[in-house]
This record gives structure tokens, sequence and C-alpha cells, in this order.
């Protein structure tokens, strides 16, 4: 069992792609003038699947900002985590 | 942004898009924008089900439902066209023995069908069943609709509606957005701030315009097809690629990225590589979810050095990435445009790397299936596309390369070289990827054995065969024992001067026994000598002598007097006493042995010093090489001071054979020379290789022979020239050895060798061969690096510049020490080198890189052409051009001929703009091509040829130019746009660049194709390019006989009375002429179906009856139905050949009275008959009937051909409008018809309401195969497939069903389009005669398909080819012969028609291959072709 998706986890990730620190990471900041292109964000979907936060790459594409993406994640995450319960 | 048309139909085209179209304009009929995949499912499919998905989820999407047109500006524009014709194919080919294979195959063929976006479709589908339960569902889609994301939303939707039908639920909504919602945003998009940003980065990061380095020599532009190898990583190869990826932190594409970029960096050598990177463009876009074409291209830059892992690449790939990533918006048409990267050969970046990482797991009804791409679209060079699709499946990298720069096996090395560097690199990602690479060093083995010093060598001869032959000269001779002793006498003078080891002698004395012995004395001394040529002027011999500064001058006393402030030995003088004190020294291996100066770059010359220790390799290498052998003798030919003359000499003394000096007066010609070697017994000839031209040419013409005794040739100095090598084999044969020499003075004379006899030399190729043994070729970045032995100890002097030339080569094991030539090479799949040309020849015009040896390799593949010369040249106004200069053969080509040449060959921008004739090349003194005489020659050339030569390149493009430059600068709102000015650096765009086509080739009333200012960007380029296309031998017809003109007048009598008031009621009687006809009586029964009118039948007859006898037949023959009513239709007995028709006055006028609408339909069609024969028929019936119609203002109709309209090659376009006349009218029918129409014009500008309706080839209607036999197409076809025969006529031309013609013409007729509208029915795409074809051979018929020509002559005299059809070809041929056998016209408009017929619900059938079997079937049926061997499905 992966472990569950957490705010430190989500912005580690994506300081991972960034190339950035953690806390260096803006989530206002638009994935598109971050610097992410469609293979890495559909990378990341498949790690955040992984996660069990059941999102698709369409899904983060079109939202411009990461806050936006966190969102999306911890509706799904604990979408799943009621599907468990 | 434009407003769209108030109908909402007519939109701009998106930016991507824009790029899209303008690629195809440059070649209309391409199909390489055809982008296609097939989805493989794998399980039983309901077919049925499967169609209606295809045809919901088509209807679903805009951007599949779309046609597109250009405005009067020439600025393209999208419409919506719902409801277009299209048909899935649906095949069952579990029967073929190769079922995968005969889908791929049919994917091909239909992939290279040219889509017309005019018309469209822009898609198509096919389901194909390749098992039982085993699908392949193939979608092909030009890249203008659907870019690969948007291909891959329309396949999960059609998998989506699939399962839905088979399930039996509603299908849903599909969730996709409009095409407006993409355009608004990309509208905000341009005026947003971002974009401005954007720019700032692109325009500054490229600001200096990098050089795009490939792996193939030259560029072209997009080809029509492209080559493909695919391969599939493993599971493990693609884990790998993961995780190192993982270990870097970067993306596995970041790894494809490096290792690419490391792949050209070590195959080109080029300090920094730009790839392509196509870019889904979609981030936090609302085209997420549209299906559509908005995919982008980033440049990429990465910087490679010989040092880099793919630690460092990847590194830095990545960062390349994270910084230009923000920016990917921005359009790359855009930026070319910024960067004035537009047109000619200019580029912004180079090969492409396509990375899909879209996930198709796609369900059909439960069943899996995997995804398949077809074609990406066109490949400008090569590109690497890598899809990562299934789950836990490897990569999949499919490279494709355009066919015009890469062979079959360039790709397939390129593929393997790139794979076998990502797996290196990925299994040691710190190792050095710009390191040793293999397959680019030659090897020229090992030596046979030791190099034994030349002295040792001779001395071994004049010891052990002192009385053979040394040295031949003029009646003289000497033996080894004498020429030894004399050289040793001399040594000892020499030493008693001072001469010795680490001492440099100059020898300044003409060829003979003397200057031997000379040469041979200095070397025993222990000192080096120092050729010098005795004729020389003296300023040159003053600064050798200042740069040599030898210890000695060693000459006779003839010459003694330019060497007065210099130690001098007179040879000719007596021994003094003490000249003899002194002994011999001995030398070392890298003792120096000669020094021989060559032409510097910077005009000096420089010293090349050579060791005793490289001589003894090259003698022991070379002499190996050859086969000399002891009783050869040895022609002594080059002067002294060129170093073949060391090859004459030491090969021939170390080998025990005989030199035979020659004297002055043997060159004077070709036969004296052969002569006196066959009366020498000479066995080898050693010869430059500009002498061997002439040599070569007088042996092939018989002018010369050559002597019986000769068994070795060996030619050396300068490139070969294929035309004479093979004139040479032709005419000599393989019995005579052939050596082709290369080799730098700096690698001891000869580096590498090829044998020019060998027999499986393909014709035209001259190799330079392979090294000497000894000897090691690197050739890195496309330059040729010697490494060996017999390289130079360097240079005479201090000279840093050129000793930066010898340098230790990293990317060999063991960093030997290298020389850089300057030449630039090309390895050949045999091994074998290829001189390509000097990297410092390379002439840069307009940014297009030149290599003369190019362009002078294709001028001497012309037959004419007997020598040639390019060079680059900076005229005085500062303009550069490539120049040409030809020494013609006897009877001269003309410059025109020879530009047409060279034109069939080379890409545009690299043909000479010059062409000048000389009666010889201005050569150096070592009979080189003098490239700098030629560079500053520039006008005087011409003038200097003789005046038995004509001088030609006559400039008489003037009012051409101003033409061309006059409509660029309205286009570019430019003033004073020179004639060489380049467009494209003035800023021109491409859209930009097609309007000024369009305009040209109206203006210029001829076609001028938007590629053909691609290709020329300056006025005086096209100009040129126009010209020359004009004087291309083409028929030229003769102008348009008097009396077509004289009828084309339409009387002045003939006007209408009154002008047309008001609407017209429906007409109660309509006149139809030529109701019994194939296209007639379908009129006649579309009128008796449409319209409640009687319809009046002038019918060739004797009397009324017989008349409704013949239109009753026609009916019933096609198969129509009769009037219920046989009042409907009146007969009439008529010849519309004569005056009132022949219907006599009082029928006339009764008609003018009464009929309310006249169809002229009639016409005689006869491809042979003349003008005279046909103008009654033809065209003095519409004269009549236009006088019956002027005094009731009767529409008039006319039912004419589009075969009234010019060829292609002069009217890019047919318009849907009168046409003026042209000198493509040549035959009688179309005379007739121009004219008819032509009358008809002009009773439009009178008032009259009329309308002109063009007919393509009608064809029978779909529904009962029927067949005209009289029609043209259809003879050829019946006498062609009994004989396996059939002939290239055209490309494509238009079909079009005659129940379709005969509804859309009564349609567009009776419903009152504006008067004066002419209507080309031409509303599909034309039919390719390849597919034609292809279907008669798919129905059964074995056929082969022939140039015209051919057969006409292999057609059997039996075969039952209709008279006036074969009489036609026989005319045809000839009057066509060499010139252009297209019959095919341009792009014909028919906006007009498609516009008329929009929502009437008549469409018109595309001809497809079950049509096609329809109608053969009809043939079969009616015994008019045999039935086929085996019928095809």
């Amino acid at each position: 069992m992966p472990e569950p998706l957490t705010p430190a986890r989500f912005r580690a990730d994506l300081a991972e792609f960034l190339h950035q620190q953690p806390d260096e990471v803006d989530l206002e900041e638009n994935p598109l003038y971050a610097g992410l292109d469609s293979l890495r964000i559909t990378t990341l979907a498949a790690r955040w699947r992984e996660a069990g936060a059941e999102v698709s790459f369409l899904e983060l594409a079109e939202r411009t900002s990461f806050a936006q993406w966190w969102e999306l994640l911890s509706e799904r995450q604990s979408g799943a985590t009621h599907a468990d319960a | 942004m434009p407003t769209p048309d108030p109908h909402g139909e007519r939109h701009p085209l998106l930016a991507a898009q824009e790029g899209i179209w303008t690629g195809q304009q440059l070649d209309l009929d391409s199909p390489a924008y055809n982008t296609a995949e097939y989805v493989l499912i794998h399980g039983p499919v309901d077919e049925a089900a499967f169609e209606r998905a295809l045809r919901h989820t088509v209807a679903e999407v805009e951007a599949l439902n779309v046609r597109f047109t250009t405005d009067e500006r020439g600025q393209p524009w999208q419409l919506s066209a719902p409801g277009l014709d299209w048909q899935p194919h649906l095949a069952d080919l579990t029967t073929a023995p190769d079922p995968r294979q005969a889908a791929l195959d049919w994917m091909a063929r239909d992939l290279a069908r040219p889509v017309d976006l005019e018309r469209g479709p822009v898609f198509g589908h096919a389901l194909l069943r390749t098992a039982p339960a085993e699908y392949l569902w193939y979608h092909r889609v030009h890249h203008i609709a659907l870019d690969g994301f948007g291909l891959s939303l329309v396949a999960q939707r059609v998998a989506q509606v699939y399962t839905a039908l088979v399930e039996g639920v509603p299908p849903g909504e599909s969730g996709f957005g409009t095409l407006e919602s993409v355009r608004r945003e990309e509208h905000a998009y341009r005026e947003s701030d971002r974009f401005a940003k954007d720019r700032a980065y692109w325009t500054r990061r490229f600001a200096d315009r990098p050089a795009v380095a490939a792996l193939a020599e030259g560029q072209a532009l997009p080809a029509r097809d492209f080559l493909r190898h695919v391969t599939d990583l493993d599971a493990a190869d693609t884990e790998a690629l993961r995780s190192v990826a993982r270990e870097l932190s970067v993306s596995w594409s970041d790894v494809v990225l490096a290792v690419t970029a490391a792949y050209l960096h070590r195959s080109t050598g080029a300090p920094e590589i730009v790839l392509s990177l196509p870019a889904m463009g979609r981030l936090g876009s609302v085209s997420l979810r549209v299906p559509s074409m908005v995919r982008n291209i980033l440049p990429l830059r990465v910087a490679v050095d010989e040092q880099d892992s793919l630690r460092d690449l990847a590194a830095r790939v990545a960062g390349e990435l994270r910084a230009g990533l923000p920016h990917q918006r921005y359009r790359y048409e855009r930026l070319r445009r910024d960067l004035k990267l537009v047109g000619g050969r200019r580029r912004l970046s180079g090969p492409g790397v396509n990375i899909m990482p879209f996930e198709y797991d796609l369900r059909f009804a439960g069943h899996r299936s995997t995804v398949h791409n077809v074609s990406a679209g066109p490949v400008d060079d090569l590109a690497v596309n890598v899809y990562d699709r299934a789950e836990g499946a490897g990569l999949r990298i499919a490279v494709d390369a355009n066919p015009q720069l890469y062979a079959e096996s360039d790709l397939a090395a390129h593929q393997r070289g790139l794979l076998d560097l990502l797996r290196e690199a990925v299994a040691d990602p710190a190792r050095v990827l710009g390191g040793q690479r293999s397959g680019t060093v030659l090897d020229g083995g090992p030596l046979p054995g030791p190099a034994r010093p030349v002295l040792s060598l001779i001395a071994d001869h004049a010891a052990r065969r002192g009385g053979a032959t040394a040295v031949e000269h003029d009646g003289r001779s000497i033996t080894y024992a004498e020429l030894f002793g004399a050289a040793r006498h001399l040594a000892r003078r020499l030493a008693a001067r001072g001469a010795g080891p680490g001492t440099l002698v100059a020898v300044a004395l003409p060829r003979g026994i003397d200057a031997i012995t000379a040469i041979l004395g200095v070397l025993l001394s222990g000192a080096a000598y120092c050729p010098l040529d005795p004729g020389a002027p003296e300023s040159r011999t003053a600064a050798l002598l200042t740069d040599a500064d030898p210890a000695l001058v060693l000459t006779h006393g003839a010459h003694a007097a330019r060497f007065q402030d210099r130690a001098v030995l007179l040879l000719d003088a007596a021994p003094d006493a003490g000249d003899r004190a002194a002994a011999p020294a001995t030398t070392g291996p890298d003792d120096p042995a000669y020094v021989i100066y060559t032409s510097g770059s910077t005009g000096r010359p420089k010293g090349v010093r050579i060791s005793h220790g490289a001589l003894a390799t090259f003698v022991a290498g070379a002499a190996y090489r050859y086969g000399l052998d002891r009783e050869d003798r040895v022609l002594q030919f080059a002067p002294l001071h060129f170093d073949a003359s060391v090859e004459e000499i030491f090969l021939t003394l170390c080998t025990g054979a005989t030199l035979v000096v020659r004297t002055d007066d043997m060159t004077e010609s070709v036969p004296g020379l052969l002569a006196a070697c066959d009366r020498l017994r000479i066995s080898v000839l050693d010869l430059p290789t500009a002498y061997w031209h002439e040599l070569a040419f007088a042996v092939s013409t018989g002018a010369a022979a050559l002597p019986a005794g000769v068994r070795t040739v060996i030619i050396g100095g300068e490139a070969a020239l294929p035309e004479r090598v093979g004139r040479w084999r032709e005419s000599v044969g393989s019995s005579v050895r052939l050596f082709n020499t290369y080799g730098p003075t700096e690698a001891t004379v000869v580096a590498t060798v090829a044998d020019l006899h060998d027999p499986g030399l393909a014709p035209g190729d001259v190799p330079i061969g392979v090294p000497l043994p000894g000897m090691r070729a690197a050739v890195l970045g496309g330059e040729l690096y010697l490494v060996g032995d017999a390289l130079a100890l360097g240079y005479r002097g201090e000279r840093p510049q050129d000793e930066a030339r010898f340098a230790p080569l990293g990317q060999l094991p063991g960093s030997p020490r290298g020389y850089r030539t300057g030449d630039l090479v090309r390895l050949g799949d045999d091994g074998q080198l290829r001189f390509v040309g000097r990297a410092d020849d390379e002439f840069k015009i307009s940014g297009h890189r030149v290599q003369p040896a190019e362009v002078e390799t294709v001028l001497l593949t012309h037959p004419r052409v007997r020598e040639a010369a390019a060079v680059g040249q900076v005229l005085p106004d500062g303009t550069r051009r490539l120049a040409a200069y030809v020494v013609p053969a006897d009877p001269a080509p003309t410059a025109a001929q020879v530009r047409e040449h060279l034109r069939a060959m080379l890409p545009a921008a690299i043909v000479p703009s010059a062409v000048e004739f000389l009666e010889r090349l201005p050569r150096t003194g070592s009979g080189k091509i003098d490239r700098n005489a030629l560079g500053t020659v520039g006008e005087a050339a011409g003038e200097s040829a003789g005046d038995s030569v004509s001088s030609s390149a006559p400039e008489t493009g003037s009012s051409l130019e101003r033409a061309i430059t006059a409509i660029w600068e309205q286009i570019l709102g430019a003033e004073h746009i020179a004639p060489h000015d380049d467009v494209f650096d003035l800023g021109a765009q491409s859209l930009q660049a097609i309007q000024v086509a369009n305009r040209l080739g109206v203006e210029l009333a001829r076609e001028v194709r938007v590629a053909w200012l691609f290709q020329h960007p300056t006025a005086a380029g096209l100009a040129r390019h126009l010209e020359a296309r004009e004087k291309a031998p083409t028929t030229t017809p003769p102008g348009l006989p008097e009396a077509v003109l004289a009828d084309a007048v339409l009387d002045k009598d003939i006007a209408p009375a009154a002008p047309v008031a008001g609407t017209r009621n429906a007409p109660r009687r309509v006149l139809l002429t030529g109701a019994t006809g194939f296209v007639g009586s379908h009129l006649l029964a579309e009128l008796l179906a449409t319209t409640d009118a009687e319809i009046v039948c002038p019918v060739r007859a004797a009397s009324p009856a017989e008349a409704a006898e013949r239109v009753h037949r026609a009916l019933t023959d096609q198969q129509l139905a009769l009037p219920a009513d046989q009042r409907r239709v009146t007969a009439l007995p008529a010849d519309l050949a004569k005056p009132r028709l022949g219907l006599g006055e009082a029928r006339f006028t009764e008609l003018a009275e009464t009929c309310d609408a006249i169809l002229h339909n009639a016409a005689t069609v006869s491809i042979m008959r003349d003008y005279a024969s046909l103008r009654g028929a033809n065209t003095e019936s519409t004269r009549e009937l236009l006088r019956m119609a002027v005094p009731r203002s009767v529409p008039v109709h006319l039912v004419s051909t589009l075969s009234t309209a010019p060829p292609r090659g002069r009217a890019p376009e047919v318009p849907e409008a009168f046409l003026p006349p042209h000198p493509g009218l040549v035959y009688g029918y179309q005379q007739s018809k121009w004219a008819s129409e032509r009358l008809l014009e002009q009773a439009a500008e009178r008032g009259l309401p009329v309308t002109l309706h063009r007919l393509g080839r009608v064809v029978g209607a779909p529904d009962t195969g029927y067949v005209n036999e009289k029609d043209f197409l259809w003879s050829v076809l019946q006498s062609g497939i009994p004989a396996g025969i059939l002939p290239d006529l055209f490309d494509a031309e238009v079909w079009t069903p005659v129940d379709y013609v005969a509804r859309a013409v009564v349609r567009l007729s009776l419903t009152a389009p504006a008067p004066g509208t002419v209507f080309n029915h031409a509303p599909v795409p034309p039919v390719r005669l390849a597919d034609l074809y292809d279907w008669v051979q798919e129905y059964g018929y074995g056929v082969k398909r022939l140039p015209l020509s051919r057969w006409r002559a292999e057609l059997p005299r039996s075969a039952d080819v209709a008279a006036t059809t074969g009489a036609f070809f026989d005319s045809w041929t000839d009057s066509a012969e060499g010139g252009d056998t297209d019959l095919g016209l341009g792009r014909v408009r028919a906006d007009n028609v498609l516009r008329g017929l929009e929502g009437t619900g008549i469409s018109c059938p595309l001809a497809d291959r079950a049509l096609v079997f329809r109608y053969l079937d009809h043939c079969v049926k009616t015994g008019t072709l045999p039935a086929p061997a085996t019928r095809g499905a």
C-alpha cells in the first residue's frame, strides 16, 4: 500500500519535477508557466493515482494552478477513503 | 480578428492550421499532411454498429466537417461543411494470404491520396477485418483538421459510442468544446502580455540564428512521402531508460532528447544541435476537450561537446526545457518570421523529436485494442517519434526521414546508431558520449613489411642489379650502379659545402637524369631537398628562398643568375678538389627528406616537411597498393616541385623499375604523348587528373590510342570527372588498372586510393577509395582527417595557424596525431570515401550553403559539358551569386539548357544564376582549376571567351523582374525592392508569398507555383526561373486560328430587346438541344421529373416521327423513364449546324416566341476533327440560339466542357469565369467550345440571363453502372485492358456521374442564378489515374502501366482501339515529344457549384473502387471487355 498523498508529499513531488526546493514551490503558479509538459504531467498523474488519488492527465492539464491540482487531488483522495471505509 | 461572415459559416484558420495550409499550398497534390493511425481491435466487431459509431462521432467533431476556401486576397478560410458525402471502407481481408499486410498495403495506398482542402472530406475511415475476431480500424485525417491529441480524442469517442451502441445504451454527450472557444482563446493570447513575453524570450534565445546541423547533406522541400523505421524498446530497456531518468532527476523524454543531440553531434561534429519538439500546446487550454489542430513546435538548443556524458546533457536539456516550456504557446511559424528564417533553405531547427505520452487504452464493447501510428505528417529532414501508449509495455520508436535526403540504408544506419547510443548512455550515464565511435574510421591496414628507408632500398638495387636501367631521358640512360655512384659522388661535394643532417638544399633543375641524381645526392648527404621550379618567376623563387632559407642551392649554370646572393653548387661545373673530403652521413626516420611548397590559403606558400620515415611509409604502402614490379617502366611526368614527382621517382627506384623522364615536347598533344609512351614501352602512367581528363576524352573519341603496354594508370591532384571516368571505362575497359588517388602534400603524396577499374562501381560513382596501408582516415563532421606514419613533420618556418591542422584526435583511441585536410568527404556503403568538396569553398548565398563541387558534379553529367567549375562571386554591387563556367563540347549547349539540366538535379537554391562558356578553364601551375581567378572574373569571363564560343546568360528579364518586385512592393507595403533583394530578408511571410504567387499568376497569365517563390526569394532569381521554364522545350501551340477568333464575336444585332424585370415564373416551355445524347437524355429526364414544362427537343431526323423515335430510344437505352404524358416532349427534326438550326424560319420564330428557357447541350464531340468541321454544330448553334433568345430575354444555359480551360502548366487554377483566349486551345473541339462560351459571355455582357456549365468526364449513373462507349477514356481502357497495358495519361481528372450532372445543371439553371454565372462541375476531388488503374487491376485484369508513347507502340495493331482515339494519340505523342504530356488541369474552382447546391440534397458521389467495378461489370456484360481471369472482391 503506497503512502497516501499529503500536502507535503504533493509539494515534494512538484519540487522534484520543477527542480526546486519544496518550500520554493508556488502553489498559485500555473503549471504551464512553471515549465511542465504533457509527459511530466502524465507521470505525476500516474504517481498520484498509485497513491490513491484517481486523477487523469486531462483533469490536471486543464487546471491553471497547482492549488487547483491539490483541490482535485484531495477531493479524489478522500472519495477513495470513503469508498474504502 | 477578422469577423466571421454573416452566415457564421466562415472562420479564420487557427495559427497552427495556417501553418499547415501554407505548407499544403507549396504542393497541392502532396498527401504528406495526411496523418493516420490504426487501432487493432482484439475481438469481433459489429460492423454496422461500428459504421454508426463512426458517423455519429464524425458528426460531433466540428473540425472534421469542414472545407477550406480562399478569398480574393488569398486569405484562407474554414467553411463549415456538415453532411459531406463520405463512406467508410469496409473490407474483409481474412482470405488474403497475409491479412495484416494486406491491410497495411491498403492503408499505404489510402495515405498516398492527396486531400482536396477545398472540397473535402479531410478524413477517411476504414474497418478492415484481418482475422475472424480481429479488426483494424484505420483513421486518416489531414493535419489541418486534427493534431495527434485531437486524433486521440476522436478515437476515444468512437470507442465510447460504439460500446454504447452495442450495449444498447445512449452514447451520451461527447463533452467536446467548440472550435469557436479555441479561436477566442487564441485571439486573447495574441492580445496578452504573455504573448509579448513569450516573443521576447524566443527572439532573444535565437537572436544569433544558430546554425542547424543535420545528418543529411543539403536540404529539400518537404517530400510527398516519408521513410519509416520502427523499433520497439523491450520492457527491460524501457525500464532501464525510466530508471536512469529517475536517477538523473529528469524525465525519460529528456534522456531521449539528450541522446539524440549527442548522436547528431557525433555524426556532424556540430558544437550545438537545434532540435524540433512538437508540443501539444493545450495545457490549461479549452482545446484539451476540442478535437482540433493546435500543436506547436519548440526549437530546442543543446550545446554538446566531446566531454559530455548523458548526465551532463540530460541536465542541460531539462534546464533548456524548463526555460522554454513556459513560452510554448508562441507559434513556431511566427518565430521564424520574427527571425527572418522563412523561405529559401533557412531553418530554425533541425531533426524532430516527438514524444507521444498519451495512453490509449481503448475498449470496443469490452474488447482490448492497441493503437499504431501510420503517419505523423510530413518529415522535413528526420524525426524521431516515441510512443508510450501501453501500460507495462516498452516504448515504440519510429524514425521517419525525408526520402529526398536519406536513402533507406541511411535511415536504418541512423536508427541503429541512435538506439545503440541510447543503450550505451543508459547503461552508463557518466560515460562520455562525444567519444569514439565506430564506422567513421577507415584503416588502410598494416604495411606489407617494415618501412625501409628509400636510400637503403635504392642502394640494394645498385648493389644487386647494378646493371639494370634506373633512369632514361631523351635517349640517355643510366644504370642503378651509375646513378647511385653519381649520387654518392655528389653527396660528398654537398657535404663539403656544409650540407648534412638538419640542412636544406634547394634543387633548381629541370626534369632529367641530373635532377634525379641531384635529389639522391642531397639525401645521401643527410640533408633534405627542396625542389624549386627553375622556370618560375623570379619573385616567386625569391619568396620561396626567403621562406626556405636553404643552406645551398643546387642548380645548373644556366639558372645560376637568380641565386646570386645564395650559396650555390653548380652541378655542371667541375668539382673542386676539396669536394671529396667529407663522407656521407646517415639519417634517421625523423629527419626530413624533403620540403615541398604548396600554395597557402593566405597566399603565402608553405613548405611541407616530410621525414624519411614518412617517405618510407608511403613508398612501402603505395608500391604494394599499385603492384609495381621491377619490369615496370614508369613515366616521370610531374615537375619536381610537385610531390607527384616524389611518387614517380621513389616508387620506381625503390622497386628497381625504370623511370622514363618525359621530354618537354611530349605533352604538346595527347596523341603525341601516347605515341611516345608506346615507343618508350611505358607500362605505368602517373598523370595529373586534369591532364588525364584530356587523355580520357581523346581515347574515348578515338583521337588517340592507349598503348598496349600500359597496364596501370595513376591519377590524382583533383576530383576526377564522372563523365570522363565513364568514357574511359567504356573505351578502355577494366583490364588497365586505373587508380584514383587522393592526398594532401601533408600526408606524403597519396593517402587514399580507389580502383576505378573495378567493374562493380556504379556508373557516375568516382570514389577516392580507402587509405593506403599504414594510414587511417577519420571522418568527423563530414571532414576528412588523416592519421599515420606518412604524415608530414609540419611546416618550414613559424606557421602556428597551419601547424594547428596537425593535432591529436581525441575521438580516436589513444588520441593519435591527425591532419585535418579541410576536405569534405562522404563514406559510402561500400566503405569507400567520396570527395564532396573543400570546406573552404563553401559559399553562402541568401543563407544557403553551397558546395561548388556538388554543382560541378551535376554540370559534368550534361553530355555536352566537357569541363566545368562553379564558383561563388561577390559582384561589385555586393550581391552574391553562384556562377558556373563551362567548357562546352561541340555543338555547345545553350545556357538555358545547362540551367535546365541543373534545375532537374539540384535544389533550386544552388542552381548557378550565371552560366558562362569558356574555351578553357583557368588553371593553377599544378593544373588545378584556379578558383581564385574565376572568383574574380565576374562579367569579364564572358568577354574573354573566344568569338567561336558564345557567351550567354542574356539578361532579358528586367520587365519580368519589375513585375515581380512591383507585386512584392504592394504586398509588403515596401518601396524600391531591388531585383536581388531577398524578400524573406525584407520580412515576407509565407502567406504573403502565396498571395504574390497568385497575383503574379494572374498578371502573367501563367502558372506561378508558391514553391518557386520559396526557392527563388529574389525577383531576379524568380524571373530567371520563370524564363527558363518558358523557354523549356515544350510544344508551343500556334495562336488561335483567325477563323476561331472571328467566330467568337457575337453579332451586334444579337442583344436583348429589353432588360429582364421581376422574377421569372417556372418555365412552361424549355428548349433542350442534344436530348438524344448521353448527358442530354438525362437532362431530358430530369426536366421531365422536376418541372411541369413541355420540353422541345430539336433532333437530327428526317421527320417528326423519326425525331420522336430517336428521343424515345435514347431514354430507353439509358434505362430512363419515358414521360407518362407523351405530350410533354416535342421532338422536332433539325440540324443545329444550319442557319436557324435547320428548323426553318417559321418554326424558329415560333420557338423564340414561346420558349421560356433554352438549355443548349448539343455538341459534336470529337478529339480529331478540325475546327472548320465542328464550328457549325458547336459554335454557330450557340449564336443561333442566342438569336432566338434575345427578343424576349429568354435565359440560355450552355453546357460546355472543362477542356476549354488552359492546362496546368499555363494556369494554376481553372476559375469559374469566362476564359480569355489562351494557347492551350489546340484542338478543334476545344476551340469550337471556347468560341461558343465566348459568344455566351458577350450575350451576358449585353444583359441576357445566361449560365455556363463546364463538365468534366461524365460517367455513368452509379445505380446502372452504364458506360458511355464513345468516351475517350473508356475507349482507352477497352483497347488497353485486353492487351494488358494502360497508358500514363494524366495525374487525375474530374469525374461526375451523369445523373448528378443532370440534376445539378437543371437545378442551377432553373433557380435563377446571377446572370453570367459560370459553373465548373467539379464538386468532388478528381479521380487519380493511379487509383483507377489499381482498381482495374484489383478487378482482376493483369495490366501494367506504360508511358503513352510506349503504350501506343506496344498496343497490338489488332487492338480494337477506336480509330479516332488512336489517331489522336499518334498526333499527340508526336507533338508532345520531349515536352510536357500532362493534359491535366490546374485546380478547378467549383465554389459556385458548391454554394449553389448547398442544402439542395444534390451531392456528387465520389468515384471509388465499387463504382469502377460496376462500370467494369457493365463492360463485361455488354461484351466490350472480356471477363477477367479472376474476379476481384
